[in-house]
């Protein structure tokens, strides 16, 4: 199976190019599994990738123009030949490897952490199945980027749009029923920016690799606020 | 610009003037489908009716309301550098607000006349 | 060449359940705590952990901590150090439910409390009735625990450096660790980071073998690095096989499968382990129903057109319970096996998973030295927690549910310990030049250019080499060649280059640095290996198949030096209740 990749390595390159390799396929053979043999042919080629069963999120790439993870989409999949670019928008530090630390920074913005204020119970903060049940399809994020990565108006404003993975996460707290902090989230989130950047492309949905839906948790969140507005 | 302008109202002002702009468009092909006025008289004292200019009045905010967040949106999409985005939006916004006085003007001398 | 430097109170390599927890409690403590992680913490391999972890909450079945330690030391096959295992049973339950303030999304039960799974080798009442201990988030615990902690890290303003890799511990001539040698992989940099203390979290070491549940990350730096700095590797012939691991790829299949109900089947459907543990079939401890599978295979009764691996039967629990408690693994068995659980049996078989083994610590996380009469000298300034470490409480085989418990108990009581130490050891030692050299060294050995052989090449013959002959069941003469052949690869890699030389996220660099590791402890496991002439637990032998409790009731020792072993006592005397004596282990 022919593969052309991206290659673009700072040190000796000063420009990048896209390079031609042949792959044999094996059965179950894997995205990641192939880049894998394409590094055992070229040492110099360079991705990142780790548990190979689509739970750590290192190895997102763009193949044949959409981003997904390497490690669980089959090469027959794909439609050959399957051209391998890093995930678009973001800055590319060698080959497949980007720098996604906009992305993370965006992140650490939503504050992506429970704040009970209450004093803690000795046990168990009690939790109905019901109100748990709200935060599935929400933190099964992987932090892969894909979603984000994919999405128009990160790429214009990945400073100050926090991006679909980021605003999933956001809701994810704001949906916890042990919780206490949604004012400040909800506050922190206004300006034409953070939040109000999404206009429902819904890249995010389509290459989400877990089918997790951060347009439905944006939808979400703008009708809280609303509620919380009058 | 970010900590002035609004999210949540402009989003809020965009929904609510899409709301009235879908009614307004469906009372008014409805309108016009089964009783056009014929002629420029039967127009104009269509038009003077204070209902239908309160309602058109309001449909030519909504209108404006809504391009004016939408062409925001777009600008605050594309354009970054602050000074392009100033002129672009005052250029628009003056557009927009000339636009407005001219419908205005029309519906106003539609009543006087009268 | 100046190196760059940075000084912290505390340093933490690796980012996974161990090292967040440990830092969480430093920088919550306001200590200057930097965490040093190869990958960005969420990829650490916490994250693939599923099942669950184990406390004696009781909010399915009566249930006390006394009980969880019984099975634990029973599950050891009586290895486990009944001081530490009783320790961690203790502080499992306050630690979950810190877990769950601290807001990791549990499943819940009906009245609002944490969901408790079943799980093999957990019982009431000392070897009675099957308990249900585990704490789950539906199957992906792992996941939504490390998520937490490195959220919780956020909040507390940990300092982190993403994409390091540890090179090697500085050790001054008096045995002190005075911090690490790291390389920045985007720049390909050196950064040395001096600490007061400094922690081994690293994780597991699964990738010496071929086929392993195990992240390609798992290369047991940690332990590689502590074998360097003169620290023993412990029971390191105790590797586990986990019993279902999608056949031919590896991939887990928690052991909550068979705790919602799942069992396996033979080719001819008989539900063999009811032969293999009558009372706790397919719950039994992950070494008796491992043995138990390969050995239906190699007996001929395997599926498959190979008739190489044994099916796990699932459907009959229903779409629901499917989709709710076991959503992770419907997926992994559609990608991976091409089947859904729903409608057909997933293919599985043994894969390798964990190493009970580690670096010799006390239940405070401090690295000690052990020696045969007992006695255990403390490395000054060195710690280590989870995987990387053996305190002992998994013994010879560990249960399913207590890894995570071991990380989080452990990896915080290292925390705690070092916020102790540092108040009474405010200063940094002295550092001098020449102790910095070896470190340095052994990157500008990798410099070397002209032909030889590749990484990649030596890496496969390594890990089939280890495949081989340090499996699932172990003869004198499989292990003595195995122990040549690693002898082997340790010599060829000395000839072993470097084809790319550049230094930007060079990742042959890192492979290269991750393969001397994985030689240095492949090793240890295959000499620890052939001189434990018994079988316990994960450790089968045809040859000697008993349980020798007069002869080897101890613990393997591994000094890199001179590949020496030596042997310590295990501490069968608990810190508040009356011994378990080693018993026949029946399931």
């Amino acid at each position: 199976m022919k593969f052309f990749v991206y290659r673009y390595n700072p040190d000796v390159d000063t420009a990048p190019h896209m390079q031609e390799y042949d792959v044999e396929v094996t059965r179950g053979m894997m995205l990641r599994d192939a880049l894998m043999e394409i590094k055992r042919q070229d040492e110099s080629f360079a991705f990142r990738h780790s548990c190979g069963e689509g739970v750590c999120g290192s190895d997102a790439v763009n193949a044949n123009g959409k981003n997904l993870l390497g490690c669980t989409t089959p090469v027959t999949d794909l439609k050959e030949p399957v051209n391998v670019r890093p995930l678009p928008g973001r800055p590319v530090i060698r080959d497949l490897v980007v720098d996604m630390s906009q992305f993370y920074q965006q992140y650490r913005a939503v504050k992506p952490y429970l704040i009970h204020k209450d004093p803690l119970p000795e046990q168990e903060i009690l939790q109905s199945p019901e109100d748990r049940d709200k935060l599935d399809g929400l933190y099964e994020c992987i932090m892969c980027g894909c979603c984000s990565t994919s999405c128009p108006s990160f790429w214009w404003n990945p400073d100050k749009f926090h991006g679909p993975q980021a605003l999933l996460q956001a809701w994810r707290f704001l949906a916890d029923s042990r919780d206490q902090a949604t004012e400040e989230r909800l506050d922190a989130l206004e300006g034409p920016y953070k939040l109000f950047r999404c206009h429902t492309i819904m890249n995010c949905v389509e290459s989400c690799p877990k089918s997790l839906n951060p347009t439905k948790a944006i939808g979400k969140i703008k009708e809280l606020m609303l509620k919380h507005s009058i | 610009m970010s900590r002035q302008a609004s999210g949540l109202r402009a989003w809020a002002l965009q929904r609510i003037s899409a709301a009235y702009l879908g009614l307004y468009l469906i009372y008014i092909l409805g309108h016009l489908s089964f009783n056009a006025p014929d002629s420029y008289e039967s127009w104009r004292v269509y038009v003077a009716d204070p209902g239908v200019t309160i309602g058109m009045l309001l449909f030519v905010s909504a209108l404006l309301i809504h391009a004016w967040v939408g062409i925001r949106d777009v600008l605050i999409d594309y354009v970054h550098p602050i000074m392009a985005r100033v002129a672009l939006l005052s250029l628009f916004a003056i557009g927009l607000i000339g636009c407005g006085l001219w419908f205005a003007r029309v519906i106003f001398l539609a009543s006087v006349a009268a | 060449m100046t190196l760059a430097r940075r000084r912290f109170d505390a340093l933490i390599i690796g980012a996974g359940g161990a090292g967040l927890n440990a830092a969480l409690q430093l920088a919550n403590a306001n200590l200057r705590v930097a965490v040093v992680s190869k990958v960005f913490p969420t990829r650490s391999h916490t994250v693939a952990a599923q099942g669950g972890v184990n406390a004696a909450l009781a909010n399915v079945f009566e249930d006390n901590w006394h009980w969880h330690m019984f099975d634990t030391v029973k599950g050891s096959d009586y290895l486990g150090d009944q001081d530490a295992i009783e320790f961690m049973c203790r502080e499992a339950i306050p630690t979950v439910y810190e877990l769950e303030h601290n807001g990791v999304p549990f499943s819940r039960l009906d009245n609002g409390r944490i969901y408790q799974r079943a799980f093999g080798g957990q019982s009431q009442n000392f070897g009675g009735a099957q308990a249900a201990r585990t704490c789950a988030a539906a199957d992906r615990t792992g996941h939504a625990i490390l998520h937490t902690l490195y959220q919780q890290n956020i909040r507390a303003r940990t300092h982190f450096f993403d994409e390091y890799f540890g090179v090697d511990l500085i050790r001054d001539e008096e045995g002190a660790i005075l911090g690490a040698l790291t390389l920045e992989i985007e720049t390909g940099e050196p950064l040395l980071i001096e600490a007061k203390t400094t922690l081994l979290a690293t994780g597991g070491c699964g990738q010496v073998f071929r086929t392993t549940s195990n992240a390609h990350i798992n290369t047991g730096d940690g332990m590689a690095m502590a074998l360097r700095a003169g620290v023993p590797l412990m029971d390191m012939e105790f590797f586990q096989f986990h019993p279902t691991g999608i056949s031919g790829r590896g991939m887990l299949i928690t052991e909550g499968v068979r705790g919602e109900g799942g069992y396996l089947i033979n080719k001819d459907g008989e539900r063999f382990m009811e032969r293999y543990a009558p009372n706790a079939k397919d719950l039994a401890s992950r070494d008796v129903v491992a043995r138990a599978i390969v050995t239906e295979v190699k007996e001929g009764r395997g599926c498959g057109p190979n008739a190489d691996h044994v099916l796990l039967k699932v459907d009959h629990l229903g779409e629901d319970i499917i989709a709710k408690r076991l959503p992770g693994i419907r997926e992994s068995s559609k990608i991976f096996a091409g089947v859904d659980p729903a409608v057909e049996p997933i293919p599985v078989f043994p894969t390798a998973h964990y190493v009970m083994g580690g670096i010799p610590t006390d239940r405070l996380g401090h690295v000690v030295i052990p020696s045969s009469d007992g006695s255990e000298e403390v490395v000054p300034g060195l710690y280590a927690a989870g995987e990387c470490a053996c305190v002992s409480v998994h013994g010879a085989n560990r249960l399913g549910g207590n890894s995570l418990l071991d990380i989080l108990v452990f990896g915080r009581a290292a925390g705690q310990q070092i916020i102790t130490h540092l108040k009474d050891n405010p200063d940094y030692r002295p550092m001098s030049d020449e102790i910095i050299d070896k470190a340095v060294a052994r990157l500008s050995r990798w410099e070397q250019e002209g032909e030889g052989i590749s990484v990649r090449e030596l890496r496969d013959e390594f890990r089939k080499v280890m495949e081989d002959h340090a499996g699932v069941f172990r003869t004198d003469e499989i292990m003595s060649e195995g122990v040549e052949k690693v002898k082997a690869v340790r010599e060829k890699l000395k000839d072993v280059r470097l084809g790319d030389q550049s230094k930007v996220f060079n990742t042959a660099r890192i492979e290269a640095l991750e393969l001397e590791n994985l030689v240095d402890i492949g090793m240890s496991i295959v000499l620890s290996a052939l001189e434990r002439k018994e079988s316990r637990g994960a450790h089968s032998r045809p040859d000697y198949t008993e349980r020798d409790d007069v002869n080897w009731l101890k613990h393997s020792v591994y000094f890199q030096e001179g590949d020496r072993l030596d042997y310590k006592p295990v501490q069968t005397k608990p810190l508040t209740v009356d011994t378990f004596p080693p018993k026949p282990r029946v399931y």
